[in-house]
């Protein structure tokens, strides 16, 4: 993916915290076990050497355990947190190189950012948090509570515009949090660990909210989050972090299927395969004893989708990607994934 | 866990035999001190001068002589009390003295007392506003109007501008690490600074009168306002800070827009306390001209009339109730940032404009008729106060004498006067030695270090002896309010109801001037040592019972319960579990209250204590004997240097060490 056509792009990005923290930059000292680190240079490398583009409309997740850096790694991306080195382009400009005032403008009119613990002003009312961004943009009070209104709707909040964020449920507090960040209208969404603080119910209500508003409006968005099952339902792509560093980018699909190493394997041990991987992962070629039974299936099926129709079958059943027959699976093939067998 | 058992295991035997030497010691220091019994004391004798007090006394002529043509009089200090003098003059114009060619202020009684009223009822509620005026009534009904509206008129000219000043520079402080830094240290040394010793000093400088007061206010109040607010702004949650800069807000802003109105009821609250603080010290400063009620307590002080002193404490006692229950409704009112009704709104703004209305009626009449001006003479009960309390302190005194006087009595001759013979009336060589090895067992090389270097200062001013005598009085003071604030302060840690009952005395206590609290035992213990011991008790136990019952109340609830749950009694779980949890409550309060005891046991040389405090006084009124005063006050701030850090050591070596 060229830098050209993402709608952010992220090259070589460090944060150090510490004395002198553009020693440890592509340093030796930066490959040392955090402990080790700290002990010798007294430094904590909180993102190191983090590099990724996202594509227009996508939604990209980065996952990770508590401090691996990954709420870190968000707030470099919009400077609330000075990285030490690296770049980030977004629309073609580094966001790196913008001066105070510039960078306030970006803030104002390209991105926004979803908190977690929703980061509400409890003196306003929601209206006017949500009209924040364009309040402080100078935009005229008639206006901005036009948007306000808009976005309002489009999240839900129909009928709440005059409350306060503490007369509002958790769950509410959020549908703020969202539309203060849609208001502005921004090319990117930064999303960290937004649903975190909320009962597990509510939680999947919101994670649909992002789905239903991402296909909508098709914002581009960079989620963060520590929850695996949170990561594969709403990311297009997902990027494990640990340590500061990543260690492994793909879709869900790639993770699953061919994890890069222990950690990740760990990580996504308990994901139920059949729920995330296509038939396109387990196609393999007739065996000499079969017989294809005329039946196919699209390559990209998931596994799960597809149980009723191998069941039906009696025998292989065709995998097709591109008109042609990629493989083929039949019903134990399908039976070892959702037992929990070693395929895949 | 392991964390936390590992340390514990380390330090057991460690402070045990910590204990042993420091025992060994006291017991050598009582027996060389009985050898050595009233030998190299240093003793001076009151109207004496060291060499350096005469020194001391010399420079300060030459500042005296210096301070019409002085250039940094001339263009610095002049033009400050200029200002000021006219700032609190308008003030005092507007509610106590003749204004201009008029026989009274802008405003009558009638006046004050409707615009009293109509502020309170502005700033919190309509009970609040009836009980100001109520209070500001009955201060009048004590025959103390002018003296009431002085005080009131300097308090409000040193608050605001104490905030006008503080507030500024806490929002700074509260932005900035770095400006934090500088301003810390400041604050410190304000906070443990006893409020008698920088009186005389400012009046050298700025003259006897209502400048020097109201500068000497600021110096005390300035600290917290800039404190609170520091804190306030601080205390903003980061996310919608966050989400403020995320937004592209300007540090101007977010200032306004976000860390303003969330730190609001902090500031509130550091208003509240910049009030007390100035009423507090608007009394004391009466010692260097300021006008109002201060002036009739000292009066009554110094010719020992328990009865003049009681009625004027009471007026004190009233405006600080007025004062701080009117700002504390205003905190209230803040709790919540959801704004009433809009219908609540209409009816509010209503009532507003009626009682507005009503207090422009009470302004005109006070300005017009001479009943509503002059405070009606008819309504006088001071000497039926007087005589009340002149009569309750007889009978305290007669019928519960061996409640005060043996109380007295066991305390000097049990305490007071053994720790006196080994501290002040043994060499000063061997006090030095024995307090420097003491502070090195407590806390550490640097606290040794600390007192040994202040201790010889103390030494070379000449005034060791008075010093000490200050110190026994400190120690025995401070050990009685802990033992009290102690018992109490368990009690309250541990019930909750106990707590609701205590707590509006403890905020009184604590909000109340020291000077007040001198005038009742000076009627139970007459003009004694003592007198001055037990006025410290009375004044920082509240701080103490506060900080430890908060320690105990933070002590983990596991904790609390595993211990139940091991069968522990009430008392093992107390002296088991929760006292030691608790223990780093207990080391700051009793560093806050030998610092609160060591303000007060000054003040006691008022009423017979001595010491220090006593030459400060004496050296206000007798121009020969100046040096010697402000060299006294100077040994104060050394004393509560000394005994802050140690305190300070001894809590950073008994917080959790860092691995």
């Amino acid at each position: 993916m060229s830098n050209n056509s993402s709608a952010i792009s992220v090259n070589n990005l460090w944060q150090v915290f510490g004395p002198n923290p553009e020693k440890i930059v592509d340093s030796p000292d930066a490959a040392l076990p955090r402990a080790e680190l700290r002990e010798k240079t007294g430094n904590t490398a909180a993102v190191r050497d983090v590099s990724f583009d996202v594509a227009p409309g996508e939604v990209f997740v980065v996952m990770g355990l508590s401090g691996s850096g990954k709420s870190t790694l968000v707030r470099c991306l919009t400077r609330l947190i000075e990285p030490t080195s690296g770049s980030v382009v977004l629309d073609g400009e580094d966001i790196m190189k913008a001066n105070d005032a510039r960078l306030r403008e970006l803030r104002r009119t390209k991105f926004s950012m979803v908190f977690q613990n929703f980061g509400l002003l409890p003196h306003r009312k929601v209206i006017d948090n949500i009209a924040f961004a364009l309040e402080v943009n100078g935009v005229s009070k008639e206006k901005r509570h036009a948007r306000a209104n808009e976005v309002i709707e489009l999240v839900g909040l129909q009928g709440f515009a005059y409350a306060y964020p503490e007369q509002l449920s958790g769950g509410m507090q959020q549908r703020v949090g969202l539309a203060r960040a849609l208001a502005v209208d921004p090319e990117v969404m930064f999303l960290d660990e937004p649903f975190s603080a909320l009962d597990p119910l509510i939680r999947r209500d919101m994670q649909t909210e992002v789905i239903r508003l991402h296909e909508e409006l098709g914002k581009t968005m960079v989620f963060i989050t520590h929850d695996l099952s949170e990561a594969l339902k709403l990311g297009d792509r997902i990027a494990i972090m640990r340590d500061g560093a990543v260690v492994q980018m793909g879709t869900a699909e790639e993770l699953i299927a061919n994890p890069a190493d222990a950690y990740v394997e760990d990580f996504t041990r308990d994901v139920p395969k059949s729920h995330v991987l296509t038939v396109r992962t387990i196609a393999r070629p007739l065996a000499d004893s079969e017989t294809a039974t005329g039946r196919t299936i699209p390559a990209d099926t998931v596994i799960r989708d597809a149980t009723a129709a191998v069941l039906d079958a009696n025998g292989p059943v065709g995998v097709v990607e591109g008109g042609n027959i990629i493989g083929y699976i039949k019903s134990r093939d399908i039976l070892q994934v959702v037992g929990g067998g070693t395929h895949a | 866990m392991s964390v936390r058992t590992e340390p514990a295991i380390k330090i057991a035997p460690k402070s045990i035999r910590r204990s042993w030497i420091l025992g060994g010691l006291l017991i050598i220091w009582v027996a060389v001190a009985q050898i050595l019994q009233g030998k190299a004391t240093l003793e001076l004798a009151v109207p004496d001068n060291s060499k350096f007090t005469a020194w001391a006394g010399e420079v300060a002529d030459s500042i005296r002589d210096n301070r019409n043509d002085g250039l940094a009089f001339k263009y610095f200090f002049n033009p400050i009390r200029e200002f000021i003098d006219g700032f609190v003059n308008i003030i005092r114009e507007f509610i106590a003295i003749p204004n201009g060619s008029s026989s009274i202020p802008v405003l009558g009684w009638l006046g004050v007392i409707s615009l009293i009223g109509f502020v309170v009822f502005a700033v919190s509620n309509v009970r609040m506003a009836f009980a100001a005026m109520a209070l500001t009534f009955a201060c009048g009904a004590l025959g103390l109007w002018t003296d009431s509206m002085d005080t009131l008129a300097m308090t409000f000219a040193a608050v605001i501008l104490s905030l006008a000043i503080g507030i500024p520079v806490g929002i700074w402080a509260g932005l900035s690490d770095r400006v934090l830094k500088v301003v810390t240290p400041i604050l410190d040394l304000a906070q443990i600074l006893p409020t008698l010793v920088y009186l005389a000093p400012l009046a050298l400088v700025f003259l006897i009168g209502p400048a020097s007061a109201t500068i000497a206010t600021m110096v005390y109040s300035i600290p917290i306002a800039v404190r609170l607010t520091a804190f306030g702004i601080r205390g903003v949650p980061t996310s919608p800070v966050e989400a403020g800069t995320s937004m592209g807000t300007t540090k101007r802003q977010l200032l306004r827009k976000v860390q303003l109105p969330m730190s609001s009821r902090t500031i509130i609250m550091g208003i509240n306390q910049t009030v007390m603080a100035a009423l507090s010290f608007v009394v004391i400063a009466a010692l260097i001209g300021a006008p109002g009620l201060g002036k009739p307590v000292i009066d009554a002080l110094i010719i020992r009339n328990v009865g003049d002193g009681f009625v004027a404490g009471i007026a004190v006692v009233l405006i600080a109730i007025m004062l701080d229950r009117s700002t504390s409704a205003a905190i209230t009112k803040k709790e919540t940032f959801v704004p009433p009704s809009e219908a609540d709104r209409k009816r509010r703004k209503l009532a507003l404009i009626i009682a507005g209305i009503t207090a422009i009626v009470g302004i005109v009449l006070s300005r017009q008729m001479v009943w509503a001006a002059f405070f009606p003479k008819q309504i006088d009960i001071s000497s039926q106060v007087a005589n009340v309390s002149d009569f309750a302190v007889t009978w305290v005194t007669e019928n519960l004498e061996l409640l005060t006087a043996g109380l007295s009595k066991a305390v000097t001759v049990g305490v007071l006067n053994p720790l006196e013979s080994i501290l002040a009336n043994s060499p000063w060589y061997l006090t030095i030695t024995m307090i420097t090895l003491i502070s090195l067992i407590l806390g550490g090389v640097r606290s040794a270090i600390v007192s040994a270097t202040l201790l010889i200062a103390v030494v070379a001013t000449g005034l060791w002896y008075d010093t000490m005598i200050t110190f026994t009085q400190t120690i025995v003071a401070t050990m009685l309010t802990m033992i009290v604030g102690v018992i109490v302060g368990v009690w309250i840690g541990r019930s909750v109801r106990a707590e609701r009952a205590l707590r509006p005395i403890l905020d009184a206590g604590q909000t109340l001037p020291a000077f007040v609290y001198l005038i009742p035992m000076l009627g139970f213990f007459g003009p004694s040592r003592f007198t001055a011991i037990a006025t410290g008790i009375v004044y920082s136990i509240p701080i103490v019972v506060k900080i430890v019952g908060q320690g105990i109340r933070e002590v983990p609830v596991n904790m609390v319960e595993a211990a139940t749950s091991t069968g522990s009694t009430k008392w093992q779980l107390i002296t088991k579990v929760q006292l030691p949890a608790a223990k780093k409550s207990l080391l700051l309060a009793t560093n806050q209250g030998l610092i609160f005891v060591l303000a007060v046991v000054v003040i006691g040389g008022f009423v017979g204590g001595g010491g220090l405090g006593y030459l400060v006084l004496l050296g206000s009124s007798k121009p020969e004997l100046q040096g010697k005063g402000l060299v006294a006050g100077f040994c104060i701030l050394l004393l509560g240097v000394m005994i802050d850090r140690i305190a300070q050591y001894m809590v950073a070596r008994n917080s959790a060490p860092k691995h």
